[in-house]
This record gives C-alpha cells, structure tokens and sequence, in this order.
C-alpha cells in the first residue's frame, strides 16, 4: 500500500514590497539626518537703561579673565591679577585656566559671575572655549568618577582693559 | 495516488520551479533597526537652522537651544531670520560699533505681537550663530547692535562636544 503524504508547500515570504520600501526610506533618513547636536550659552548683556555705577564691596569677588594674543590673564578686579597663564604649544591653555578656576571656586563658593575679556582680535572660537573652561568644570572629588562641577555659569563678555599689563 | 487534473497540474508546477531563494533576514533586521534609529532622530525638533557656512565653536555646554531671533554671523554676511542685513566686510571697516541695518531689522522685529503669554520671554532673546572664525571686534558689533534694539538675552549657539 503506498503511503499517501500530506504535500508540504514551502512557507516563503513576499517581502519584496517591505524591501522597496526599507531601501527608498534609509538613504531618504539618511540624507535628513543631523549628526551635530547644537546647544546655547546663555549670556545677558546689561540693558539700555542701567548705566548707573555699581558700588564695589571689598570681599566680593569679582572675576576676570583676559584673553591676551600671548596668555590669559586671570584677576580680580580689586584684588589685582591672580595668575598668568602663559600659551602652551601655540594654545591657550583652557586646561590649566580649568584647573584654577575650580581652586577658585573652592575659596569662593557663593559667587556665580564672572567675566571674559577679549581683545578685538581673539576669534570667536578662543572666547567660546574660554567661556567653557570658566562655566564648568570635571573634577574628581572623593570618588574615581568624574563629576561635572559648576564653576561660575554666569558668564559676561567684555572687552580688555587696552593696557599691556591687564586685570587692573 | 489519484490525483485530480488541477492537482496534478500543481505538482507539475512545484516540480519545474525555479525559484530563487535569497537569504534576506539579517538585511531585513539591520535596516528595520536602522529605520527606527533614524526615525527617532529625525522627530527631534529642531530649534535652530543649520548652514553650511557657518561653522559653530565647539562646547561643553548643555542648555537647550530656545526658539528666538536668530542671528547668523557667517565670514562673508550678517542674516537675521533667513534674510541678510549686511556684508561682513562693510561692517568691518565701519567704525561706528551699531550695524544700522541689523538693527533696523532687529527693532522691527521686535515690534511683532506676541500672542501666547508663555513667549513673552523669547520676546528680548537673541541667538547668535557665529563662525568659529570670526573676531570678537565683529561680534561686539553684533551684540552691542541687539542690546541697543532691546534684545538684552543673547545666547550664543555652539555644536554640543561630549567629553570623554
């Protein structure tokens, strides 16, 4: 007696529809794509109307930086200058302008505000970076792990004092 | 076996066909994979316009762009919102540290209603996309210009940089 088998169509799939429309839609996101991600720095700028004069107060901090073609110029602007920071191979050197700025903040905790000085041909890019190193910092306190530090966020640009020694 | 016509006829056809067979899975999985990646990356809204010319400093800094005038200072022209005010180069040799142009633009731009309260924030807040190449003297120019015009809240955009 012959054995009747049960005929067993292979199972296949029509994907090509899918394929088609997978291949028209990844070179599509592709092209769309942004692999930048873009963020602000906030600054404010003092307003129109406020040109009134400040009264200084002796033990309040009131942080520079001055961004010089040669080096940055750390101070205070009734304390005088804190410390030069010279160029290191042809760059401002943001580590070590990073590194003071977070000693700073060590004696003075209260204080959030700081301001960069630029002379009138420091590139954009030099303030930016600058601006960086003065807002935030990484440090390894008590644990091995780096946590990010909030130095003095509140950043104002101005200009350098036009003198060859700075920071007056 | 008996077999009716219309079955023989199947297996008849079963027996000659030539098919190809592709092993298409793992292309399936790394493009559908792919698709949702890009998906995802392509919904984020996008706040700010991005341009070829201008090539943005690079930051640390975490704050989410908001959605304000935006002022594009690229090497060769100044553009407000999608329309040039100026030519790099005039400003330049301008000795006078007001853009009259941009700020023209800016004060009218800043005459414009705002209807929803919760933007009434946005209304003194400025963008400043600048060339990573351009001097400070050009972008003192610039924000001197929008605080004149009112616009006292300027942030500067910059490309996000993850540190290791």
């Amino acid at each position: 007696m012959r054995v009747r088998r049960l005929r067993k169509e292979v199972a296949a799939l029509e994907v090509t529809a899918f394929i088609n429309l997978i291949v028209v839609l990844v070179p599509f996101l592709l092209s769309t794509a942004v692999f930048t991600r873009l963020s602000v720095m906030d600054l404010s700028l003092p307003a129109q109307s406020s040109n009134k004069l400040e009264q200084l107060k002796a033990n309040d901090l009131k942080l520079e930086i001055v961004i010089r073609p040669e080096a940055l110029e750390v101070g205070d602007r009734i304390g005088g200058l804190i410390q030069r920071i010279e160029k290191k191979d042809g760059h401002h050197d943001v580590k070590a302008l990073n590194t003071l700025m977070q000693t700073v903040k060590q004696k003075f905790p209260e204080t959030k505000t700081a301001s960069v000085l630029s002379e009138p041909d420091t590139s954009y890019e030099v303030l930016v970076q600058v601006m960086d190193a003065v807002r935030a910092g990484r440090s390894a306190n008590g644990g091995t792990k780096l946590v990010r530090v909030e130095l003095f966020p509140d950043v104002s640009v101005g200009d350098a004092p036009v003198r060859t020694k700075g920071a007056s | 076996m008996n077999l009716t016509p219309i079955q023989k006829r199947a297996a008849r056809k079963q027996r000659n066909k030539q098919e190809l067979d592709m092993n298409l899975v793992s292309l399936i999985d790394i493009f559908t994979i792919l698709i949702f990646f890009l998906l995802s990356s392509a919904t984020e809204v996008e706040t700010l316009p991005s341009y070829r010319a201008v090539k943005l400093p690079e930051s640390t800094a975490e704050a989410q762009p908001k959605e304000t005038i935006v002022v594009v200072v690229s090497g060769s022209e100044i553009v407000v919102d999608g329309r040039k005010v100026a030519d790099v180069a005039d400003v330049m040799k301008a000795s006078d540290d007001v853009i009259p142009t941009l700020k023209a633009e800016l004060e009218l731009l800043s005459k414009r209603q705002v209807i929803r309260a919760k933007n009434e924030a946005t209304k003194t807040a400025v963008t400043i996309m600048g060339d990573k190449d351009i001097p400070y003297r050009l972008l003192r120019k610039v924000m001197v210009t929008s605080a004149r015009a009112n616009f006292t809240d300027v942030s500067f955009a910059v490309r996000q940089r993850f540190e290791t």
